[in-house]
Parts: C-alpha cells; structure tokens; sequence
C-alpha cells in the first residue's frame, strides 16, 4: 500500500487529540488512517532479517514504511547478538540506498550492436539475455562437439560461473543446478574460496564432513580462548564483545592471540605473539610436541578416535605449473594421506622444540611455552578461532590440520568450551558456499562431482538421466581467470561478489582475462563496482532484503527472512536472473543427443522445463507470505514464475541431506515454514531439535548410547591427526622487496567496500585505506605520518597514506593494508601464490618495497 | 496541504448522531471517542480559512458541546508525496 | 591569568546564552539584532571553532594574531579558515572546526612554524603536547558504544592511540553475555585535534571537541584521591594497618583488602598447573 504525507500528518493529528482528549483510540484504528495493520504506532512494519555482512549471523529487525526501509535495530530476542549491533550491522538500511544503484541492464555497445570495446548503453532484460544466451550458446555448442564420444569425468567446458557466500541458499542451489545438472559444466565456485576453502579442505580430511563441531557458545563455556590468524575484535565484532564478557566474568579466563601484526585483540590479550609470516605451522607443531613430550595427551581418546596420518610434503603453491616454483616441487598438488603410528607422528614433530619454534617465529619462549602449557592443561576448556590468517596461506589446509592435531591429542573437542572454530567471513560461506555444493568439485551436502555414486544420486533427485553429470572437477576461482586469460574458458557470469577487486594479481592474471576479446562477462550487481566496470554486459540485482532469502553462519545455524522491500528500477534477484536466462536455452543446445535419447520426454523442452518445472520446484502454488501479525509481504520470484521457487527448491535441496535414503549423514535440516517463525536453527535438525556440538554423544543424534564420541564423517568413526611441516612461503622479502606485505579488512567496512562505501557515515569515518607500518620502517624510507607512499610489488603498485599510529602496529619488516579502497586496488599488489590443495589465495604475504610517492 | 484536529465534545447518548453529521462536511474524518462523548476529528481543507469556518460549523450541529483545535499542520508539500521518499 | 581567563567565561558563557536563546527563539526577531550583534561577537570564540596547535590563551591570542593567514596557507591538508566579517570567529584570525575538518596532527606542525608572531607558540614542536580543545563524550544515551554495540570508531581514528581516548570493558547487564567497549577520554594526553568528532557516525556527534576550560571539571582544592597519593608516596600516608585476625570456622579465610570472606580457600584444586603442570598430565599411556 502507498503511505501519502497526507495519510500520515492525519493520523499524527487524530493521535494528538486522542492523547489531550484522554480519549484512547485502539491503536490499530489510529494506525489505520496512515498504515496497515500489524505495523507499530509510527506506521513502521517490522520483520526479522539476518545481518548481510559477516559469518556472524547476527539477526536483526528492519523496519519497513511506504516501501522502503526506514529503520532497524537489533534483534533482542536473537540469541547470537541480543539486540546489538556492530556498526555496519547499525546502518544496514542504508545500504539498499546509495545514489549510484544500476536499475537497467546495460551493455557494451557500438553503432547500437554489442561490442566488447563498447561504451555501456542501457538495455532491456530481453536484449540482455539475447546477447548473454547468444555467447553462451557458442561455447556450448563448442564444448558439445569437443565432448562427444568422452566419458563423463573426462569432460570440459568453457562456460563458467563465480557465485557467492553471499548468495541466498537457493540462489547457490538454483545456480549449482544450473551450472552443472543444465549446462553439465562445474565451472561454478563461489568467491568463499578465496575465504574459507582451506578451512573446507581440512575439516574433510580431518573429520569427513564440513564445518565446525562446536557452536557460539562456546563463547561462554571456555576457559581460555586462542586466536590464530584472527582479528575478531574487528571482523567478527559482536563475538569479539561476548568474548569479552566471558574474559571479564569468568575468573582466571586467558587470551591468547597469535597474529603476524598487533591488532585490535592484543588489547585485551594476556599472552600476545607476534610471529613471523608462516611460522605459525612451526609454533603449531611445537605445541604437539610439548604435548607428547610431556605425555599430556589424552590417550583414551586418541586410542578410541583417532588415526595418524602423513600428507604428502613439498606441495608447489599452485602457481601456473610453468612456474619455476611449481617446477621445483617434487609433489605439487599432492595432498594424498598415508597411514603412521603415533610414534612416527611424535618423530616427526619432534624437531619443533621450543628453541627452534621460538626461533622460527621470533615469539619469546616463555610465551610459546605458556600457549603450549595452557592446550596440555587437562583441566582448562580452550577453544580455538581463526579466520583468513590460517586459511589465505598457502598451506592453509595443513595449518588448519595442525590445530586439529592439538585439540585431537588433547580430546579438546566437541564439548561445550573444547572447540577448534573456523570463522567465516561471509554471511552465508556455510549455508550456500559450502552446503548447497557451489565449489567446482563439490554437489549439494558435501557430496563431490568425482565420486560416481554420489553423482547418480544427485542425478536421481534432480530427475535427470544418468551420465548427466559432469565428472571432472571444474575450474576454481583462480584457475577460471588464468583460463579466461588462456582463451579456454569464454563465458563467464559474475554474481553477488566483486571479483576485480578481490581476486589477486589482477595486473597478469584478472583484468587481461576479462578484457580478452574471446571472452564475454557478465556481473550482476547492484552498484557498479570494480568488477561491474570490467565487464560486457551488467545485469542490475536485488539485493538482500529485496528478496526472500536464507543465510547460513559459522555455527551451522540457517536463518530466514521475508522480502521487505521492492528493488529499485528494473533490478532483479539473482534467483530470477538465474531461472530466467535457463528459459533461454532448449535442451538441444545444452545436451547432446544421445543423452537425450535417455529422456525422450525432455525434447523440444528448455532448460528451466527440466530445471524448475519439475514438479519438484514448481510444487508449492502461490500463496501469501505472511507473518504471524498478519503483515503481508511480497515475493517477487513468486509473482514471476507463478510457483514458490524459494520453497520449492529449498525442499528439493532437502532431499540431498534429510531424505531417507542420503549417501552422508549429518545435514539434516527441518521444513521450510520452520525456519520462518524461528530465530535461525542449527543443523542438524533431527525431529525438530537442534544439534549444538557434534561428534559427542547426547549432544549429537548421530551418536548412538554408549559410543561416547564418534567422528561419523570418517567411514571407521575416526578422525585424523594428519602430520605436515614447516614450508616457507611462496614469495619472501628479499634486498629489492624488502618487507611483507599482509592485507585485511577493518571494522568499518567489509570486504570490498561496495555497500559499506556506500554508507556516508562509514565512508567518513574511514574513507581511504591507509598502510600501517612501523615507525622504524617509515624513518628508514624517509616517510612521516600522513604522508604518501607507494607501495610496489613485483606484479603492480598503488599510492596510499602512510599510518604509524593506527589501530594496527605492525612490527618491523611488515606491512598491513585493507582492501576495502576501491580507489586502491590492493589485488594489483597480491601474489596468486594458492595453497595446492585448497586452492585458496594467500593474501598475507607477498613482498613488498614501499618508497616516498 | 493543510490538516488540522480537533477534539468534539458531545452528550455520549447522541455521539453516534454528531459523528454522522460530522462526517458529512467535506474533509472531515471521525477517529473515535463517541463512547466517551469527546470525539477526535481531523480536518483537510484548502486555506486556514476554511478550516476554521468548518471548524465553527461544528458548533451548529445539534448535540455538539463545544470544539477544541488541538494540532494543526500546513505545509508546502504536496498531500499526496510518498513520505520518506 | 585568572583576570584573562574569567573575562574570557564570562564572554563565552555570554555567547552560548545568546546562541540558544536564537535557536529556541525560532528565528524570531533575529533580523532586529542586526550589527551591532556582530560587533559583539568577535570578542570571544564560539565553543566549536577551534584554533591551531600552539594557540596562546584566547585573549592572549587575539591580540597576538596579526591575521596574516600565514598558518592558512601552510595547512597541508586545507583545514584551517579565517574569520570574516558576519563570522562568529574574530574577522582574520585562524580556526577550524572539527567535525568537517580535523586537525590531521602533522609531525612537522607547519601552521606553527609558519606563524610569524607566535600567536602559535613557537615552543609546541611535539605535535602530541598541543592543546587545541578536549575531545568530550557528551552524550552516552546516544554513542552507540555505551548502547552495547560495537562501533569504537573514535577509538580506533584517535593518532594518539589508547592514551587519549581507551577503551573500558564493561560487563552488558542486559544482554547477560556481550561486553560493552565504553570509549573513555584521557586530557592528559588528548590534543583536541578533532579527529574523533570528524569520524563519529552518529547524525551528530556523541563526542565533540570543547574549550579545555568549559570541558574539564576540577576538584575541590581541598580533595586528593587517597589510592593516587598512596601510589605517589609509595607507601601508606599513615601508619599501616595492623595485621588482623578473625574467628573463622575451619577452612575460610577472610581477606581483608581484597575478596573479603573466602569460603572455598583457592588452591583446592590443588593443581597449580604453573608450578609443575605435566606431573598430572599424564594419563592412560604409562599404563599400556
């Protein structure tokens, strides 16, 4: 309904005589001369909505009047934040309303046709989609005829997708069926492999199943907290508060934090460590050693549920494999497990003494050995967080791995207080990036594209004949711009993240890759970002509360929200985008003929036919979406397709983890609606109760009476110590570059900057990046305070101001920039040095010269 | 835009009548009160003017006490603006 | 000093009355002020125009300027004005204020060196010993920090990092498990540069840049805080206490300056892991 000025001066009247009249009007009447019902006494309607920026989750409610978005607060009934807010989660309703939002699709053009090195002209969804299938339909005629005759894990291809953390789950989901059950191509990864993959990597090989055991509240139940690689007081504010309180409130409570730079959380640390870039896999292994050295470990429980195991070692850092580095490396890209005996474990991280590892790391010795002292304490509860400093590092699974290790030996896990915790940045990274199977060797649940039998089952719940599946592990976030770069892939669609600013090394590797003109790119977005301006055609997207949506955090809790508001202009959710364009191809130019000869009722049909309509999708009618006030909101996916898309394709995502006859346990999650009315559940949710520590029996429903605790990931119930050593990093400073360069975020903004940037308040209180660096560092170079410096790598350099005084305090021989600052792209300086086996960008180091600008 | 509002008072036993009546003059809208013989009314005219003669109208109304202007708004947007657009 | 100083409370308290009365006046009769309003005003300095690093007390100031804007020119980052005519700053001298211009603290303090009378106290060449004005949290119902939520943001832009402005932890009554980080200004070491008013992202700000005279509160002259003057002296002003003893059933302790009646005596765990940790450690493997 329209809310008129009018409407509104006319019920604060009638309210202010009610008031002098001692007359009480029933609030809904006075309501009614302005609002509808359900809404508060300022005519404002409000909902609950998780937060969009970080892994948090915390939930919050917005207030909606006259069609937008007016107003917001914490949620106080949300058990993760309790009405607080960091201060972006503060301005969230300015997000939707930066003056730049795109409301049309535009694409490049010349004398009215498409060109790639054209200026970008407006156009209609229709002319749009013609031009996007057009390109599409090229490389998938090509890619039909080069596979014809190839067994399925022999398969390529050459269209592509960079999704999201950010997407909703059935955004991921949508689009992970499209990718690979439509276009039979997994060239789909989400941009949480830039951010999370290592953390994926190594929760599968140490426990078979991803994300964390524990849960938040172990915020409240551990006695000591350690932090490697992690600056929560900054990126993960409101845990980063709880954390606090427990420090303050909880007698002899301890932090300890490692990092390669003092930060924010050092002001609160009781045993702070500065160590040097990539030492943390040394201190790691110390600390396992201390432990065997001092036969602290806990032998029940690694008897019972624990094997030892050896990764294979000189790894490369997956570079180009003409890299001299990559050539150097004996076992590159190897990351196979073979079985040891505890005594050859101990063997082999012996040599980490605590000499040597304080040596390694430059971390006084008594620190190192209070850190050890405090994970072999039997009697205190340690719990353990990390976040881009363990998994952007290029043996991110192995360091993540090495911290299992200690909480493995120790049986400081899954219970309440004993938890190693992976963080995540986005605010989905779990839910969509990682549940609903978006990375480019992954299907929904955790099952993998290699594994035949887990691709027959994806086949049978998405009704497609089998050998549908491709079962070739598709291109990864940085090997998609290396080929776009090679010409080898040439459709390429860029949804709900800013990859031109992210993704490293964009000199030699991105904008070369985007730019080449066998290439067509297309970003959806709903500012014109970095990205959005490197592309051929931009598609305008709703954004988060323009559209229903579903948000998973780092504690496996699912949270729901309804669509507040309607996007500006001609914009469309991402859900759309991706159904829409799937009606553009008939299933003879996606699929070959023989596999279509296997479902003779598919032909003459389209791909959102086979996709979407059946009858699985498409099976919930439409209906109203209404709370239990009996608001009203729209559904704008709804209202196009004439079915529940969001409903129904969360179902059919439920058929791959809560289904009877599911290949893995464990992901169980409850029905749709009931995510509606609660405040986000934790999966898995079994006959409607939530699960808070897995693994541990009467927590876990999995684990059966009397099996203590079981790791059911693992087929045999084990989990694995997995040994790894010390390797240096890919690039060090040497006489020419002379200092480390690390990059990372800060409070006021996240991640690219693309929304927060756009909230003036925030953008004033931190407007530019700044180079924080030691005084020392600064003196040598000639530089002051304020100053400009220009910061310079082997692969691109970039101007910012020098800060000696700032929140972060580098100590010699670092630097640290955030990469928020569009105006500074900081991804020019990056190497795309990635750990092997993970595949994820270390964005800590590299080396850099900074000299007077 | 100019709105103005008013509490009515009337004898309870013939508020229902005075709120009928009222309601007839052109701009005019009965929130409520009949119970309590205080009725709460708002008025939307064109000029100060006539907001008062309508005002003083009231007063004619048979089973009407007396009328008290309580809130009065007038101001240069237009009525029909979408509010925080 | 006193003579100047109370002349300059007087004006400015003068200031700040008519100001408000203004404000709440609704602009009514402002026009009929006219001139003779403004001759007055160049007297004294409006509560929110700061001057330069190095700026001698008020009166002194005004008569040292020689309104040359020779700092002006100097500001590297373009913060600084002169007053103009219709101005409430006096007409040509220098000010800027903080919440659209901070001073940004250069090391080398060029409007100082630029000043050719030292109006801008030529002494000052420590940028961190300037007194332009005392940063104030004026409004704790408002900042978001004493709310619960995390902001800091004043916190984390302040150049004189943790010691003009810290962070207090506080326990959130309310929520029962978040801390609160509750921004704490230090006069002894903030130099009033503003840059905390700039960056607070409230639609106005919570903490502002004042007067350090209209900012600070003073103790009655008589008062000392007795733990600082122990701290100062080293040792009890007094005679120490005498050791006290109790009646006390077996097994509690009463600790008279510290946690009072200690029922469970600590230590009962028996386990000072510090001392020697890993003798207990050690379980189940001796035993294969």
């Amino acid at each position: 309904m329209k809310l008129t000025r009018r409407d509104f001066v006319k019920s604060n009247a009638a309210a202010a005589a009610a008031v002098a009249a001692g007359v009480s009007l029933p609030a809904i009447q006075v309501a009614n001369a302005a609002t509808a019902d359900g809404m508060d006494a300022d005519g404002i309607r409000w909902d609950k909505i998780a937060c969009r920026f970080c892994g948090t989750g915390c939930s919050v409610l917005v207030g909606t009047k006259g069609g937008k978005m007016v107003a917001s607060q914490g949620d106080p009934d949300a058990p993760v934040n309790k009405g607080l807010n960091c201060i972006k989660g503060y301005f969230l309703p300015k997000i939707l309303y930066g003056e730049d939002r795109l409301t049309q699709p535009l694409l490049r053009k010349k004398g009215g046709k498409f060109a790639k090195d054209g200026k970008f002209e407006p156009v209609s969804w229709d002319e749009a989609f013609d031009v996007m299938a057009e390109h599409w339909k090229v490389a998938l005629k090509k890619d039909m005829e080069k596979n014809a005759g190839q067994p399925v894990d022999k398969m390529t291809s050459s269209v592509g997708m960079f999704g999201s953390g950010q997407w909703t789950v059935w955004e991921g989901y949508a689009a992970s069926k499209l990718m690979k059950a439509g276009f039979r191509s997994n060239n789909l990864d989400p941009n949480a492999r830039h951010c999370m993959a290592s953390a994926v990597g190594a929760f599968m090989r140490a426990f078979g199943i991803d994300e964390p055991m524990g849960c938040y509240d172990d915020l409240e139940h551990a006695d000591a907290f350690v932090l490697w690689g992690a600056n929560m007081a900054e990126m993960h504010p409101i845990l980063w508060s709880r954390l606090t309180d427990t420090r303050l409130t909880k007698k002899d409570c301890e932090v300890h934090v490692l990092s390669t730079y003092e930060h924010r959380c050092f002001e609160l640390a009781d045993n702070g460590m500065v160590f040097h870039p990539q030492s943390d896999l040394a201190i790691a292994n110390y600390i396992a050693n201390y432990i065997i050295q001092n036969k602290a470990y806990n032998q029940d429980f690694i008897g019972k549920h624990v094997n030892f195991t050896q990764t294979a070692t000189d790894i490369g850092y997956g570079l180009r494999p003409d890299h001299p580095l990559e050539k150097a490396a004996k076992n590159a890209g190897k990351g196979a497990l073979s079985k040891i005996s505890f005594e050859e474990y101990a063997a082999s991280v012996a040599p980490y003494t605590l000499e040597k590892a304080a040596e390694m790391s430059g971390v006084p010795a008594k620190d190192l050995e209070r850190l050890a002292k405090l994970y072999a304490d039997p009697n205190k509860k340690v719990t353990s967080y990390w976040t881009m400093g363990m998994n952007q590092h290029t043996r991110g699974v192995w360091i993540n791995g090495l911290v299992y290790n200690i909480h493995l030996l120790m049986g400081k896990i899954s219970e309440p207080g004993n938890s190693p915790f992976s963080l995540t940045g986005q605010p989905s990274a779990c839910g969509t990036a990682r549940e609903v199977g978006t990375f480019c060797h992954r299907l929904p649940a955790d099952l993998v594209v290699a594994n035949p039998a887990h691709r027959k089952f994806s086949e049978q719940v998405w009704k497609l004949p089998e050998g549908t599946l491709n079962g070739k592990v598709g291109y990864h976030a940085v090997l998609m711009h290396r080929m776009l770069k090679d010409s080898k892939m040439n459709t390429f669609w860029v949804m709900c993240n800013n990859n031109m600013q992210a993704a490293a090394n964009l000199n030699e590797e991105s904008y070369p890759g985007w730019r080449n003109p066998a290439n067509f790119i297309t970003v959806s977005d709903p500012y014109p970002t970095v990205s959005a301006m490197a592309a051929d055609l931009i598609l305008p997207t709703a954004m988060w509360a323009e559209k229903e949506g579903a948000y998973g955090n780092a504690e496996r809790r699912t949270q729901f929200w309804r669509q507040q508001v309607k996007a500006p202009g001609e914009s469309k959710s991402d859900l759309w985008q991706l159904m829409e364009f799937a009606k553009r191809f008939n299933m003879e130019e996606v699929w070959p003929a023989e596999l279509l000869d296997k479902a003779p009722e598919y032909k003459g049909k389209t791909l959102f036919d086979i996709l979407y309509t059946n009858d699985q999708v498409n099976k919930f009618a439409v209906q109203e979406v209404k709370d239990s006030q009996g608001n009203v909101y729209d559904n704008d996916e709804m209202a196009d397709f004439g079915f529940y898309p969001q409903k129904g394709l969360f179902e059919e995502y439920r058929m791959f983890n809560s289904a009877d006859n599911i290949i893995k346990k464990g992901h169980e999650m409850a029905p749709f609606d009931a995510y509606h009315t609660a405040r986000g559940l934790r999966w898995p949710v079994i006959d409607g109760k939530e699960t808070l520590w897995r693994f541990r029996e009467g927590y876990d429903p999995h684990v059966a009476k009397g099996e203590g605790v079981k790791f059911y990931g693992k087929p045999d119930g084990k989990a694995n110590i997995i040994s790894a050593p010390f390797e240096p990093a890919a690039e060090s400073p040497d006489k020419e570059f002379d200092l480390w360069l690390c990059t990372g975020r800060v409070l006021e903004h996240w991640h690219s900057g693309s929304m927060t940037n756009r909230v003036p308040e925030l953008h004033r209180a931190v407007p530019d990046a700044v180079v924080f660096m030691h005084r020392n560092d600064a003196k040598k170079r000639k530089l002051r305070d304020g100053q400009m410096a220009k910061l310079q790598t082997r692969r691109g350099e970039l101007v910012a101001r020098v800060e000696t005084r700032g929140r972060n305090r580098p100590p010699e021989g670092l630097v640290f920039i955030p990469w928020f600052d569009a105006s500074r792209l900081v991804n020019k300086l990056t190497l795309d040095a990635t750990d092997p086996l993970s595949k994820e960008t270390d964005y800590k180091k590299c080396a850099v010269k900074v000299i007077k600008a | 835009m100019n709105i103005c509002s008013a509490i009515v008072h009337a004898k309870p036993e013939v508020a229902g009548i005075v709120q009928a009546s009222l309601e007839e003059f052109a701009g005019v809208q009965v929130h409520g009160g009949a119970e309590q013989g205080k009725l709460i009314v708002t008025l939307e005219g064109e000029g100060d003017d006539a907001l008062a003669d309508t005002m003083a109208k009231f007063n004619d109304v048979s089973g009407v006490i007396n009328t008290v202007m309580i809130y009065h708004y007038c101001g240069d947007e237009p009525a029909d603006m979408e509010v925080m657009k | 000093m006193s003579d100047s100083g109370e002349s300059k409370g007087k004006g400015v308290n003068r200031r700040q009355f008519l100001s408000q009365t203004l404000k709440t006046a609704c602009g009514v009769g402002l026009m009929g002020m006219g001139l003779g309003f403004y001759a007055r005003q160049a007297e004294s300095l409006p509560a929110m125009a700061i001057r330069p690093p190095g700026a001698l007390p008020e009166e002194d100031f005004l008569g040292a300027c020689i309104r040359c804007g020779l700092c002006v020119r100097d500001c590297p980052y373009d913060i600084l004005s002169l007053g103009q005519l219709g101005d409430e700053v006096a007409t040509g001298t220098p000010y800027f204020y903080a919440r659209t211009d901070p001073c940004e603290m250069c090391e080398d303090i060029p409007c100082v060196v630029a000043c050719p009378t030292n109006a801008l106290d030529h002494e000052l060449t420590d940028i961190n010993d300037a007194r332009m004005g005392l940063a104030v949290l004026v409004d704790q119902e408002t900042c978001i920090a004493f709310l619960g939520l995390r902001c800091e943001v004043c916190f984390n832009i302040c150049p004189i990092r943790g010691k003009a402005i810290s962070l207090e932890y506080e326990h959130n009554v309310r929520s029962g498990k978040h801390a609160r980080f509750l921004p704490v200004v230090h006069s002894e070491a903030c130099t009033g540069c503003g840059l905390c008013e700039k960056a607070c992202i409230l639609e106005e700000a919570a903490i502002k840049i004042f007067p350090t005279h209209m900012a600070k509160g003073e103790l009655g002259r008589h008062y000392r805080l007795g733990w600082k003057e122990k701290e100062k002296a080293g040792k009890s002003l007094v005679t120490p206490d005498v050791e006290h003893r109790y009646n006390l059933p077996e097994g509690v302790q009463y600790d008279l300056q510290g946690k009072g009646l200690i029922v469970e005596p600590e230590g009962q765990q028996q386990s000072p892991f510090s001392s020697n940790p890993l003798d207990r450690l050690n379980r189940g493997l001796e035993n294969q």
